[in-house]
């Protein structure tokens, strides 16, 4: 992100960062994908969401993402920002904001709760980036599904072949099996 | 004689109707009329242009719709438009380009131009929630069929 001081630039971190921070990012989202000043970024936050940032550690364990309701979830956002970065040449971060726009008109229109946050789903392209996750196409029914690098040959994903609790959970807004 | 049976007088109201409308009457008239009605209905000629004409006017309605919509989501965000629209670049370029008298001319076929997105019958099963085996709620297949479509698409445009 070392592209020199130029206001051009920096309206177009800021536009960034408030598209970021509407959607719900997290500071350290931010800290990482513009050059802005950390000073700068708490002003900007405070001003467009109207309340602190909320502090602590990132989600950091790529766990979330195997389980079979967010797994689902973060599949469909993969797909869409694959399909994104394939078709059109934008810069990483303006491809996550897109993609994640288009993954909550899914949900709206579907009327499911949008479980992945964008900090997450940030947190997915970048664990994609550095192998630790990856999409892996079902034997079943050929759709690419997020799971570990060294999912064998046989993979079957959590849709084909739903785990035995799926879709059991009390929490409501979640997806159903029946 | 007979208007006089027709006033609604209480004494004679009841039996000028007993009279005059008998069952089989009835039934005669009301076969009568269902008899001629097949006879208006059959579709003359004219009628044919008409129905084809009509069908011409949605298709063409159709096409502007479609053109209007697809070039709308393409001035407005390209890479969304992409994703939404599923066409390649090119033609997206093209599309975004047309004038509005251009539009209106492409319009006017009595061919649709928007085709099928899905041509997966998979796909299809899902979103129709047909045939399917172990998930039968609407949300969550609907959920893996656009999951599969968008990961088709992302196929199909890597080999372009």
């Amino acid at each position: 992100m070392a592209v020199g001081k130029s206001i051009l630039n920096e309206s177009r971190d800021i536009e960034r960062a408030v598209s970021l921070i509407q959607l719900g990012a997290r500071l350290q989202v931010l800290e990482y994908e513009t050059s802005l000043s950390y000073e700068r970024l708490l002003r900007l936050y405070k001003e467009v969401a109207g309340k602190s940032p909320s502090k602590g550690q990132l989600p950091f364990s790529t766990d979330w993402f195997l389980t079979w309701q967010p797994n689902i979830h973060a599949s469909l956002f993969l797909n869409i920002h694959e399909y994104l970065s394939k078709t059109s040449e934008l810069e990483e971060i303006d491809t996550v904001i897109k993609a994640f726009r288009l993954y909550n008109d899914q949900m709206t229109a579907s009327s499911i709760e949008p479980i992945l946050s964008i900090t997450r789903a940030w947190r997915l392209v970048k664990f994609v980036d550095n192998g630790m996750l990856t999409l892996t196409k079902c034997n079943c029914c050929g759709g690419h599904f997020v799971t570990e690098p060294y999912e064998n040959r046989h993979f079957v994903c959590g849709l084909c072949q739903p785990p035995a609790r799926a879709g059991k959970g009390a929490a409501s807004g979640g997806l159903r099996l029946h | 004689m007979t208007r006089r049976w027709w006033i609604p007088d209480v004494g004679y109201s009841r039996l000028p109707i007993q009279v005059f409308l008998p069952l089989d009457k009835i039934t005669h008239i009301g076969s009568g009329v269902a008899s001629k009605s097949p006879a208006t209905l059959t579709p003359t000629p004219k009628e044919h242009i008409m129905d084809s004409e009509q069908l011409l006017a949605e298709i063409r309605e159709a096409n502007l719709t479609y053109l209007m919509l697809a070039q709308n989501l393409i001035r407005k965000d390209r890479a969304e438009a992409l994703f939404r629209l599923g066409l390649t670049e090119e033609a997206a370029d093209l599309l975004g380009m047309l004038s509005t008298a251009q539009l209106l001319k492409i319009a006017s076929s009595n061919m649709l131009l928007c085709r099928f997105r899905v041509d997966d019958d998979l796909v299809w099963n899902l979103l129709t929630s047909h045939n399917v085996k172990k998930v039968d709620n609407a949300t969550t297949t609907q959920l893996h069929a656009s999951i599969l479509m968008a990961g088709k698409f992302a196929e199909s445009m890597a080999a372009h």
